[in-house]
């Protein structure tokens, strides 16, 4: 950091804002990137996106918020996913390291089988074990 | 047109590298984009929120993610370039980014790694000179981009061996334009 104004406004910039243009950026270089490896031009996406000017018309005036509908047209004119949302059955935490917001997923899975007769056997014996080894010393 | 210097603003980032230009011939303290962002985000300041979210996209989304692609730097103004990037229509919040955006900061792309920001303004009007804010900033940003491309094309200053810095044609960090 050489600028001491950077420094102290770094510092003042809310979280929502961080995390706005964040997405605001990947949806930039996303968007352009899936129009470059498919070679369509914004002039063709446009023209695709036309094709039901009522629903385009929505979207340009602005007034509202069809972000979720305008990124799901867009989605399927481009046949990709641009935004994902983790499903209820997964766990994710948010990670932060420094200013940089990110979503780390994983998956618990649960064993739903009932125990058997040979799984009680077994935990009968860990049990055992485990008596055996606090009675040492 | 007075001498200026150029000088690191931000190089934290992983990726990009930020100049920008503070005049010497004047014992002038602050760089130019020291003086855009001290004005335009202060408390008291109406564009102020907008001022932040520009820092962040220059700091975090070009400094420390994608560098100085061509995604961001679409907005040419003759030699010089204005960010933020141009509206994208077909997303809502892109829309806003770029065509309500209310301030340009003019800066000059030297490469994916370096980019030198001058200062800006309020865009208030159609075109940048129309915009009473902007007017003289965008000529001053030509002047700005001009020299440098002049100085760089005659090997006045080059760039490192790592990519992310500016140094003089004998290996010093100090330029002088």
């Amino acid at each position: 950091m050489r600028s001491k104004t950077v420094d102290r406004l770094l510092k003042e910039i809310p979280k929502e804002v961080k995390i706005y243009v964040d997405l605001y950026a990947d949806l930039v270089v996303r968007i352009n990137q899936i129009l470059k490896e498919k070679g369509i031009s914004k002039k063709e996406l446009a023209e695709m996106l036309d094709k039901q000017p009522s629903e385009i018309s929505k979207w340009l005036g602005g007034d509202h918020n069809f972000t979720l509908k305008s990124i799901s047209k867009l989605s399927a004119e481009l046949n990709e996913n641009l935004l994902m949302v983790t499903p209820s059955n997964r766990h994710f935490s948010f990670v932060e390291v420094e200013d940089i917001r990110s979503v780390q997923t994983f998956v618990v899975y649960q064993h739903k089988q009932k125990p058997t007769k040979g799984h009680e056997t077994k935990l009968v014996k860990f049990q055992e074990k485990i008596q055996e080894l606090t009675d040492v010393g | 047109m007075n001498t200026f210097a150029l000088e690191i603003w931000y190089d934290e980032g992983r990726v990009c590298t930020f100049y920008t230009v503070r005049y010497v011939s004047d014992h002038d303290m602050e760089s130019e984009t020291d003086k855009f962002f001290e004005k335009y985000s202060s408390t008291d300041f109406q564009f102020r929120e907008s001022a932040l979210e520009l820092l962040h996209l220059i700091t975090e989304s070009i400094g420390n993610r994608y560098g100085a692609i061509d995604d961001f730097f679409d907005r040419n103004k003759n030699k010089a370039q204005a960010l933020p990037p141009k509206p994208k229509p077909w997303i809502d919040e892109i829309k806003i980014l770029g065509n309500n955006f209310p301030l340009r900061l003019y800066c000059y792309k030297i490469s994916k790694q370096i980019v030198v920001l001058f200062n800006g303004g309020i865009k208030s009007a159609t075109t940048d000179q129309l915009s009473p804010d902007l007017s003289f900033k965008f000529n001053e940003a030509q002047r700005f981009a001009k020299l440098i491309s002049e100085n760089i094309a005659d090997g006045m200053f080059q760039i490192s061996d790592d990519e992310r810095y500016l140094e003089s044609f004998d290996g010093k960090k100090e330029i002088i334009i």
